[in-house]
């Protein structure tokens, strides 16, 4: 068990730049998740803290120790890859004891150590038959085990559920969960899947495009977003993000949105828009589910009126795009009350809604 | 509607490869390989039954008789029983194993070494990798040439090991195996890089990079890893270059003509000799017969054993 700090790391493959400037401090026993689109340089940072990658400009420390200049061999990493990579020459049990076997351990030793960890992983059935005629599911598990058996310092998890089907999927999130919590390790996750990374991870690194977004507990990710890619990436569906420039008319802050619609701004959220002085454009963001129907339940709300224009169902509730001049609103309809087509009032709470920084992206408002 | 991709029920009836053949309208193609088939057959086929036919007499082209009236000069299984007993085919064959078991394992380590450093990305691995493929490349004949021209008295050989002595490589018994060894070596060593670094490349990188995350060094990631998911590459390579290896004749032929005497004579240089020195035509058929018989036994055994790996 380690806990590793990722200190300003950058790495470049030729003119491309993967990872820029990234610092991470994961502290022993935590349970990271990298979250980002395709590309996004999340598996460069894995590869990297696994030794897979050479840093080009940084240092990743290991309880405060460099293994830059240590083989891939003695660093003592589990690592579990994206299509597994199980030896598909080998028996299950071959697979489970290679990692003691090359540690010449003793056989016996290593005997016991292989069942416990088939057993754990229910694949005991399977030991003695060649890893090639296991299923996906199987081999997922067998990896997590081939990996578990020879006790790691930490743990990485390269898109490990982003093979399996859909039922096995949300049977293994909460197998891992239990897993990191019985081996008590330092698990970092590689995901693009934000419900994966929100349900498993204590942590959430959020990177873009090689930067680090943003970094902590789910919730504070989802509640509070750092900035305008967090915001829109984190939730489903997504938040609400209007852009507009910013107007005073009769003594009225207005967000005049480039389709029409115009947001007259009011309590919390307009401070958040003024607090850095100069704002000329922004973006207004507010998640669906935070929009409301029917009476105004606080001074400061902000009342629109729309056209329902479609309306989605997802399970006992109602996705509806709520059309303002040519700007659309996403809000949730709980109870069947909308129709299609039909003008209604809804609000958007203002403290619950954010102030984006139009060129910087950054949330303004908040320190 | 019908369904087209379904056979109509009765085309079940008639089975067998030519059925089949006759049923899906496979008739022009057989149409298209006769000609090929008919000159195979009389440059492969004829042949070997005349071989047959000559083996069991005395025959030669010298005394007259046209080939096909060999019958007069019958001798029963003569030539086989004889090749059994002849220590010049023994000599042969015994030399061309020694340079089959020497050569050959060198060629494979060699290859095998090769092929691990060429994993790598190292600089200039390109224009190094065109270079190791140009032995291979070079006319065998050429090849004999170039190292008889090496190995003689007053040769770079010995010019570069600057002894006092000058050591007479090709005209010595000893000698003479091991310079045509070393051409062997030189000449093949690619093909067996290259064979075998096709197979390593085809090892999936990832199972590697995780055995090295195991723990796994170096080299027993090669052991457990590499080498066994190699095995059907390496057996067939291996029986490729035996079986090439057993017909050595170009290198041998052109650096000592099997000599000193029949010194370093090889089974191919004896056949040869044979053939075109003694005009011994039906006893050359006849251990012609007896070679193509054991190798392919082996060649057939190699092959079943890769077939069982891959199956």
């Amino acid at each position: 068990m380690s806990s590793i700090q990722i200190n300003n790391v950058t790495k470049r493959f030729g003119d491309f730049t993967a990872v820029e400037d990234l610092s991470l401090d994961i502290k022993e026993g935590e349970f990271v998740a990298l979250l980002g689109p395709s590309g996004c340089g999340k598996t460069t940072t894995m590869n990297m803290i696994a030794g897979i990658e050479d840093i080009s400009e940084g240092s990743i420390l290991f309880d405060g120790q460099d293994l830059s200049s240590t083989r891939i061999q003695d660093r003592n990493i589990g690592f579990v890859f994206q299509n597994y990579a199980i030896f598909t020459h080998l028996s299950v049990y071959k697979n489970l004891s290679y990692g003691l076997e090359v540690k010449k351990i003793d056989k016996s030793d290593i005997d016991t150590r292989v069942r416990a960890m088939a057993d754990r992983m229910s694949i005991t059935h399977r030991l003695e038959q060649p890893a090639s005629s296991l299923s996906v599911n199987e081999m997922q598990k067998l990896a997590i085990g081939r990996s578990a058996i020879v006790e790691p310092r930490i743990f990485l998890l390269d898109e490990p559920l982003s093979n399996l089907d859909a039922g096995f999927r949300a049977y293994m999130r909460a197998e891992l969960k239990v897993l990191q919590h019985e081996f008590g390790q330092t698990m970092i996750y590689v995901t693009h899947d934000q419900i994966e990374a929100m349900s498993l991870a204590d942590k959430i690194a959020i990177i873009d495009q090689g930067k680090l977004m943003q970094y902590g507990s789910p919730l504070d990710i989802y509640n509070s977003p750092d900035n305008r890619f967090v915001a829109n990436f984190i939730g489903s569906p997504r938040m609400n993000l209007i852009d507009g420039k910013l107007r005073e008319e009769k003594s009225q802050l207005k967000l005049m949105v480039h389709g029409g619609a115009e947001i007259p701004l009011k309590g919390q959220v307009k401070s958040n828009f003024t607090s850095d002085g100069s704002v000329q454009s922004g973006s207004f963001g507010i998640r669906p589910q935070d929009i409301y129907f029917g009476d105004k339940r606080s001074s400061n709300d902000i009342e629109m009126k729309g056209i329902v224009d479609v309306l989605e169902r997802v399970g006992p509730k109602r996705i509806a795009h709520l059309q303002v001049s040519e700007t659309n609103f996403i809000a949730f309809d709980d109870q069947d009350q909308l129709k299609l087509g039909e003008k209604v009032s809804f609000f958007l709470p203002s403290e619950k809604s954010m102030a984006f920084d139009e060129v910087s992206g950054r949330r303004s408002g908040v320190i | 509607m019908t369904d087209i991709t379904k056979q109509p029920e009765n085309s079940t009836k008639k089975q067998g490869y030519w059925a089949g053949v006759a049923r899906d309208g496979k008739k022009m193609g057989f149409w298209f390989i006769l000609p090929t088939f008919l000159l195979l057959l009389f440059i492969v086929i004829f042949p070997l039954f005349m071989q047959l036919y000559l083996s069991v007499t005395w025959w030669t082209p010298l005394e007259g008789i046209p080939w096909y009236r060999a019958w007069e000069v019958f001798s029963w299984g003569d030539n086989y029983v004889f090749q059994f007993t002849d220590e010049r085919v023994w000599g042969a064959l015994w030399r061309t194993i020694i340079i089959m078991v020497i050569a050959v394992p060198a060629q494979f380590f060699l290859g095998m070494s090769l092929a691990y450093l060429f994993m790598d990305n190292f600089p200039g691995r390109k224009i190094f990798y065109s270079l190791m493929l140009t032995p291979m490349m070079i006319v065998p004949a050429v090849v004999g040439l170039m190292f008889y021209l090496l190995f003689q008295g007053t040769g770079p050989v010995n010019a570069h090991l600057g002894l006092p002595v000058t050591f007479s490589w090709l005209t010595d018994v000893n000698r003479a195996m091991i310079s045509v060894i070393i051409a062997d070596v030189w000449q093949w060593t690619p093909l067996m890089f290259l064979i075998l670094l096709a197979g390593m490349l085809g090892v999936p990188s990832d199972q590697l990079m995780a055995a090295k995350l195991l723990g796994g060094s170096n080299w027993q990631n090669f052991l457990k890893i590499i080498l066994p998911r190699m095995k059907a590459v390496i057996a067939i390579a291996l029986v490729l270059r035996a079986v090439e290896c057993f017909k050595i004749f170009d290198l041998v032929y052109i650096m000592t003509k099997g000599g000193p005497g029949v010194q370093t004579e090889t089974i191919s240089v004896f056949l040869y000799k044979m053939t075109f020195g003694e005009f011994e035509w039906s006893y050359v058929a006849a251990l012609g017969l007896t070679i193509l018989f054991v190798l392919s036994i082996i060649a057939a055994k190699g092959l079943a054993y890769i077939a069982k790996k891959d199956g």
